[in-house]
C-alpha cells in the first residue's frame, strides 16, 4: 500500500476545490510570514480569519507564582504582535446553527487527539474550540475538517462569525417555522462574501423560531432574525422580525427592531446591505467602538434603516438570495426510526430525573430531543466517538451543539430513551442537569484566554460540583435558574443574560491582589435574552459559592408564590441583595488563610502579571483607595435611582461616581487635586489618559472614554431613557473597575502573600 | 513505518485514591522548578475518563490521564524526533519513565500512588504516518518486540492491539514474568533517582 505523504494529497478528492485552494493560500501565507514577507499585523488578521486565535502566555512569558518565567520558545518568528510562532494557540471551528453529523464528531475527536490536548470544547456560540494547537498543524487540521464539510474560515476576526440558531429549530412545539435552512443559507452566502471583508469588528448573527424562548438569543446579536408569518390575500407568507445592533461585550446593548416583518426573500439582500453599511460607516480605528451597535447608537435606528434600504436598492440581483427558498419547506432532517411512544418497561435508575431535565418532547409525535450535558462544554475524543456511535444507533445525523455548551440529539424515538440514557450514562454523560443551575456555562477565562482576569472555568467547576451534590434537595425555583460566568468584562460567558451572572475582576485587599467576581443579577435568558442583568457588587472569588447559596436561599425564603427570579430581584431591590452579600466581601488576612489570594484550580498567588504589566508611576496614597471605595458606593446609589425610575438622576450620579474615581487616581499623584470637575478631568486626562497609564492592554483607552462621554452627556443635558441610563451605569462600573486596575498597577502589586522573587515585577 | 509522536502510558497503583486536584499543585511546582520548559497546567478533572490533569510543554505533554478508565502517567511526545525508530522509542520511553518516577516520589503524594512498569501502553499519535490497520500494527510490532525484549531483559511479554479501528494505533504491553527493577532501569537507560515500583 502506498501511503500519502501528507493530508493534502490524501484528502484531495474529498475537499471542495475552493476550500482546498483557500487552505493552500493560507499555507503559503504562513511560509511568507516565516520569511518576514508579510507584516505581522496583516498575518494576525489573516490567521484569525482562518480561526486561529492566540492563547494565554503566547507572548513567551508566564508568571509561575513566584516569578515571571521566560518560556523556552524561539522568538525568531512571530505570528502577530507580541505572539510567538511556536506558542500554542486556540483553533475555533465554525459549526453553523450547531449542526453536526457522526462523521464530523469522529473527525473532531481525531483532531483533538492529534493536534490539541484531547478535548473538544463547545462554546457559547455553538462553535467547537481546540486549545494548545501549534500553528504549523493548522493547514492539516483545516483539510481534515474540510473533508467532512467543516470550515474554520471566519471563525475569528472582523468578519461574520458563526451563524447560530435555536437548536430546537424544526422540532420545537411552538416555533413559527424551521429557521435551519435560512441560517444555513445566511452562513453560506455571507462566508467570504466581498461585502463582509472590511468590517472594523466582528458581526454576529442568530436565528430564532419564536420570540419567547431563549434558544436563539436574538436580541444580543448584531443581527437577529425571529421567524414570523403573515397572511396576505389569504396566502401565508414567511418572513422575519429583524433586529440589529445588539451585543454583549463590556457594555451590553439590546438589538433594535429593524423591520417587524422582513419577507424571506429579502433576508439575504438586507443582510448584505447591512454589511455594506457597516463596512462603509462603522468605526475602524477605535476597536472599542467598532461593533455595529455603536454605529446604530450614533446614527439612530431610523437613519440606519434608511441607509440600509438605500443600499439594498443598489445591490445587483444575486440568485443565491432566493435559490434556497425552493426547498425550505422540505424536511431538513429524516429520523432514523419511527416515532414510538415510551415503553412502560425497562426504566433504569436515574432515568426519570434525567428525563425531567434533559428531554424535550418534539412536536412530531413519538419523538424527543435529548440534551447530553457536557461539563464545562468539554468532551473527550473517546466520548465524541461514543456519541457518534450513539447517534448512528438512535438518530442518524441530527445533532446540534447548543449555546449552553451541550449537544442535542434530535429525533430520538421515545421508546429508545431508556437505552439512549444507558448509552450516554456509560460514557459519563448521563447527568440530569440540562437547563438547571448545575449546568453552569463558562468561557475559557484564565485557563487559556489572554484577556481572562479570573478563573471562570475554575469557578464554574466548583459551583457545578457543589450544586450537583445537592441538586436533589434544591427548591424547584432554584434548580431552574441559570448561572453563567465570564473571566472578564467581555461577556464570552454571557453573564449578562443569566439569572445569576459573574464576571472576573481584580480587587486590591490590604495591598494584595485578590480575584473577585462582579455579581450580576436579573438577566433574562428567556425571550431571546430579554433582559440584561446589572452588577450588584464585587465578591472575592473564593466566596462566590457562599454568595450563590445566600442569594438562592434568600430567594426561596422571600419570594412570592411563583415569583420569577428577575421579578424577585426587581421587587427586593439591589440594595437588599448587596446588604445580603456584604459579609461575603471580607476575607481573612493572607497570613491567616492565603487560599483567598489564589484562584480556583490554580495554586499560584493571584496576579494580573500574565496579562501584561503597566509602568510604575507613583506611590500608594490611601486617599485614592478611599475615593475608589466611595465611587463604588455612589455608583450603587445611582443604580438605586435607576431602579426608582429616575433615569436622569441615575446618569448624573453615575457620572459623579466616575468623577470621584478619577479624582482618586489623580490624588495618588497630586494630593492637592481640585474639587472642580473640569480640573479633575483635565488632570486625569493629562496624567492618566494621555500617558496611557489608565489604558487597558487590550481595550486601550475605552474605559477612560466612558468618563468623557458621560461628561458630555450630562453637560448637554440630554434626556436619558432607561436604556441609555443602563448603559451609562454599566460604563461607569467598567470605568471604576479600570480605575482599580490602574491603581493596582501603579502600586506595582508591591505586597505578596508569598515571597515574590520576580525581578520583572514592577515596584512602587 | 516511521515511529513518531509516540505516547507512553504507565498505569497507576493507588494505595488510596488521590484526588486529581493534588496533581495540579504538583505540576505547578514542576513549572516553578523548571526554567521556562512548561507552558501551563490544564485541569480536566470534571471530565469522565478524560485527560485528567495535563502539564503542557511545547515539545511534549505529561499528564495524569484517566482515558480508558485506568489512571496512569502519560507522556506524549508532540514534536518529531530524529534518529532510528529504536532510538526514538528509547528516548521517549526514557523521558516517560524518568518523569513518571519523578512524579511518584513527589512528597505531596505521600507515597499513595505508584506506577507499574511491567505493563504500559504505547500509542502512535499520527494517523497519517500510522493509520490504524494491519500494516501499521505489523510495523510497530516488528519494532516494539526487540525493544520490549531488551527492556524486560528477555522476559516474555504479551502485546495487545487496540480493538477500535477508529482509535490510534496502540499496543498494550505486559511482561509475562517478573521483571528485575534494577535490570529494567539499566536496560532502559533511565536515571535511577528515587524509588520505582517494578512488578
Amino acid at each position: 500500500m502506498e501511503k500519502a505523504l501528507n493530508w493534502k494529497d490524501k484528502l484531495a478528492a474529498r475537499i471542495p476545490e475552493e476550500l482546498g485552494r483557500e487552505i493552500d493560500i493560507f499555507e503559503q501565507q504562513m511560509e511568507l510570514r516565516k520569511q518576514g514577507k508579510i507584516d505581522e499585523k496583516v498575518f494576525a488578521e489573516t490567521r484569525l480569519r482562518r480561526g486561529i486565535y492566540g492563547q494565554r502566555y503566547d507572548n513567551g512569558q508566564r508568571h509561575d507564582g513566584k516569578r515571571i518565567q521566560k518560556l523556552k520558545l524561539s522568538a525568531d518568528v512571530i505570528k502577530g504582535p507580541d505572539t510567538l510562532w511556536d506558542a500554542p494557540g486556540m483553533m475555533r471551528i465554525k459549526i453553523p446553527f450547531g449542526g453536526l453529523s457522526p462523521a464530523q464528531l469522529e473527525v473532531l475527536a481525531d483532531l483533538s487527539e492529534e493536534y490539541a490536548d484531547g478535548v473538544s470544547h463547545v462554546t457559547t456560540r455553538q462553535d467547537i474550540q481546540f486549545h494548545f494547537v501549534h500553528i504549523d498543524d493548522t493547514p492539516a487540521l483545516m483539510r481534515r475538517l474540510a473533508a467532512v464539510g467543516i470550515t474554520s474560515r471566519e471563525a475569528c476576526g472582523n468578519v461574520v462569525r458563526n451563524v447560530t440558531a435555536c437548536p430546537l429549530a424544526g422540532i420545537c412545539r411552538d416555533e413559527t417555522f424551521d429557521t435551519t435552512p435560512y441560517a444555513k443559507a445566511c452562513a453560506t452566502f455571507l462566508l467570504g462574501h466581498p461585502d463582509t471583508q472590511d468590517f472594523g469588528r466582528k458581526y454576529k448573527i442568530a436565528f430564532s423560531g419564536c420570540q419567547q424562548h431563549p434558544c436563539g438569543l436574538v436580541t444580543m446579536h448584531d443581527m437577529g432574525a425571529v421567524a414570523k408569518t403573515r397572511v396576505i390575500d389569504g396566502k401565508e407568507q414567511r418572513g422575519f422580525a429583524l433586529y440589529v445592533g445588539g451585543g454583549l461585550g463590556s457594555v451590553p446593548y439590546k438589538a433594535k427592531l429593524f423591520d417587524e416583518f422582513l419577507p424571506e426573500a429579502e433576508l439575504l439582500p438586507i443582510a448584505q446591505a447591512i454589511s455594506r453599511v457597516f463596512a462603509r460607516l462603522g468605526e475602524k480605528r477605535n476597536r472599542a467602538r467598532a461593533r455595529i451597535k455603536f454605529l446604530i447608537a450614533n446614527l439612530g435606528i431610523e437613519e440606519f434603516r434608511k441607509l440600509v434600504l438605500e443600499e439594498r436598492q443598489k445591490l445587483s440581483p444575486d440568485p443565491r438570495w432566493t435559490d434556497f427558498l425552493s426547498s425550505v419547506n422540505e424536511p431538513s432532517e429524516q429520523p432514523l426510526k419511527p416515532g414510538v411512544g415510551l415503553n412502560a418497561h425497562q426504566r433504569p435508575d436515574g432515568f426519570a430525573a434525567w428525563c425531567a431535565t434533559n428531554v424535550y418532547k418534539q412536536r412530531q409525535p413519538g419523538y424527543v430531543a435529548a440534551t447530553v450535558t457536557l461539563p464545562l462544554g468539554d468532551a473527550s475524543a473517546d466520548q465524541l466517538r461514543a456519541l457518534a456511535d450513539i447517534a448512528r444507533r438512535f438518530v442518524k445525523d441530527t445533532l446540534r451543539t447548543t449555546v449552553e455548551q451541550n449537544i442535542l440529539f434530535r429525533w430520538v424515538s421515545e421508546a429508545d430513551l431508556p437505552e439512549f440514557y444507558q448509552a450516554i450514562k456509560a460514557i459519563g454523560l448521563g447527568a440530569a442537569d440540562a437547563a438547571t443551575i448545575v449546568d453552569v456555562t463558562a468561557c475559557p477565562g484564565t485557563d487559556t484566554c489572554k484577556l481572562g482576569i479570573a478563573s471562570s472555568r475554575g469557578l464554574a467547576r466548583e459551583l457545578r460540583d457543589r450544586l450537583g451534590e445537592k441538586s436533589l434537595e434544591l427548591d424547584a425555583a432554584v434548580k431552574n435558574l441559570r448561572i453563567k460566568v465570564s473571566g472578564c468584562f467581555n461577556s464570552c460567558g454571557q453573564h449578562h443574560i443569566a439569572d445569576i451572572g459573574f464576571y472576573g475582576i481584580n480587587r486590591n485587599v490590604k495591598g494584595f491582589q485578590v480575584p473577585h467576581f462582579q455579581v450580576v443579577l436579573g438577566g433574562k435568558f428567556h425571550d431571546n435574552a430579554g433582559e440584561y442583568g446589572v452588577p450588584i457588587g464585587a465578591v472575592p472569588s473564593k466566596r462566590i459559592p457562599e454568595a450563590v447559596s445566600s442569594i438562592t436561599e434568600y430567594y426561596v425564603r422571600q419570594r412570592d408564590k411563583n415569583e420569577r427570579f428577575q421579578d424577585f430581584v426587581a421587587r427586593i431591590g439591589k440594595k437588599a441583595i448587596r446588604d445580603l452579600l456584604e459579609d461575603l466581601t471580607k476575607i481573612p488576612a493572607p497570613e491567616v488563610d492565603r487560599s483567598y489570594y489564589t484562584d480556583w484550580g490554580d495554586p499560584r498567588e493571584f496576579t494580573l502579571a500574565d496579562m501584561g504589566v503597566g509602568e510604575c508611576a507613583g506611590e500608594v496614597v490611601s486617599q485614592a483607595e478611599f475615593a475608589l471605595a466611595a465611587s463604588e458606593r455612589e455608583l450603587f446609589e445611582a443604580q438605586l435611582l435607576l431602579d426608582g425610575g429616575r433615569s436622569q438622576d441615575a446618569v448624573k450620579a453615575a457620572y459623579a461616581s466616575m468623577l470621584h474615581a478619577a479624582q482618586g487616581l489623580v490624588k495618588s499623584q497630586d494630593a492637592s487635586v481640585s474639587e472642580d470637575e473640569n480640573k479633575i478631568i483635565a488632570e486625569f486626562t493629562r496624567r492618566f489618559y494621555d500617558t496611557q497609564l489608565f489604558w487597558d492592554k487590550y481595550a486601550g483607552g475605552k474605559f477612560a472614554e466612558y468618563l468623557f462621554k458621560a461628561k458630555d452627556f450630562v453637560r448637554e443635558g440630554k434626556a436619558a431613557d432607561g436604556d441609555r441610563a443602563v448603559q451609562v451605569l454599566q460604563e461607569a462600573q467598567l470605568f471604576i473597575d479600570a480605575a482599580h486596575d490602574c491603581h493596582n498597577r501603579l502600586r506595582g502589586t508591591v505586597q505578596s502573600a508569598v515571597k515574590i522573587e520576580n525581578a520583572a515585577q514592577p515596584s512602587a | 513505518m516511521e515511529l513518531q509522536k509516540i505516547e507512553i502510558k504507565f498505569f497507576a497503583v493507588e494505595r488510596e485514591p488521590v484526588p486529581l486536584a493534588v496533581f495540579i499543585d504538583v505540576f505547578h511546582g514542576w513549572i516553578q522548578a523548571s526554567d521556562g520548559v512548561y507552558h501551563d497546567v490544564v485541569d480536566y478533572s470534571h471530565m469522565h475518563q478524560g485527560p485528567g490533569v495535563v502539564l503542557v510543554a511545547p515539545d511534549f505533554n505529561v499528564s495524569v490521564d484517566e482515558t480508558g478508565g485506568r489512571r496512569g502517567f502519560l507522556f506524549s511526545q508532540k514534536t518529531l524526533l530524529e534518529g532510528s525508530n529504536q532510538e526514538r522509542l528509547t528516548r521517549v520511553f526514557q523521558n516517560a519513565l524518568e518523569n513518571c518516577r519523578h512524579l511518584q516520589t513527589e512528597p505531596a503524594l505521600q507515597g499513595k500512588i505508584e506506577f507499574r512498569f511491567d505493563e504500559f501502553e504505547i500509542t502512535l499519535n499520527d494517523r497519517l504516518l500510522a493509520p490504524n490497520g494491519a500494516e501499521s500494527y505489523g510495523a510497530l510490532t516488528a519494532e516494539i518486540k526487540p525493544f520490549v525484549n531488551r527492556i524486560f531483559g528477555g522476559a516474555p511479554a504479551s502485546l495487545q492491539q487496540e480493538s477500535d479501528a477508529r482509535r490510534r494505533v496502540r499496543l498494550r504491553i505486559q511482561a509475562m514474568a517478573p521483571v528485575d527493577p534494577a535490570a529494567f532501569l539499566s536496560h532502559v537507560g533511565a536515571q535511577a533517582d528515587g524509588p520505582a515500583r517494578i512488578n
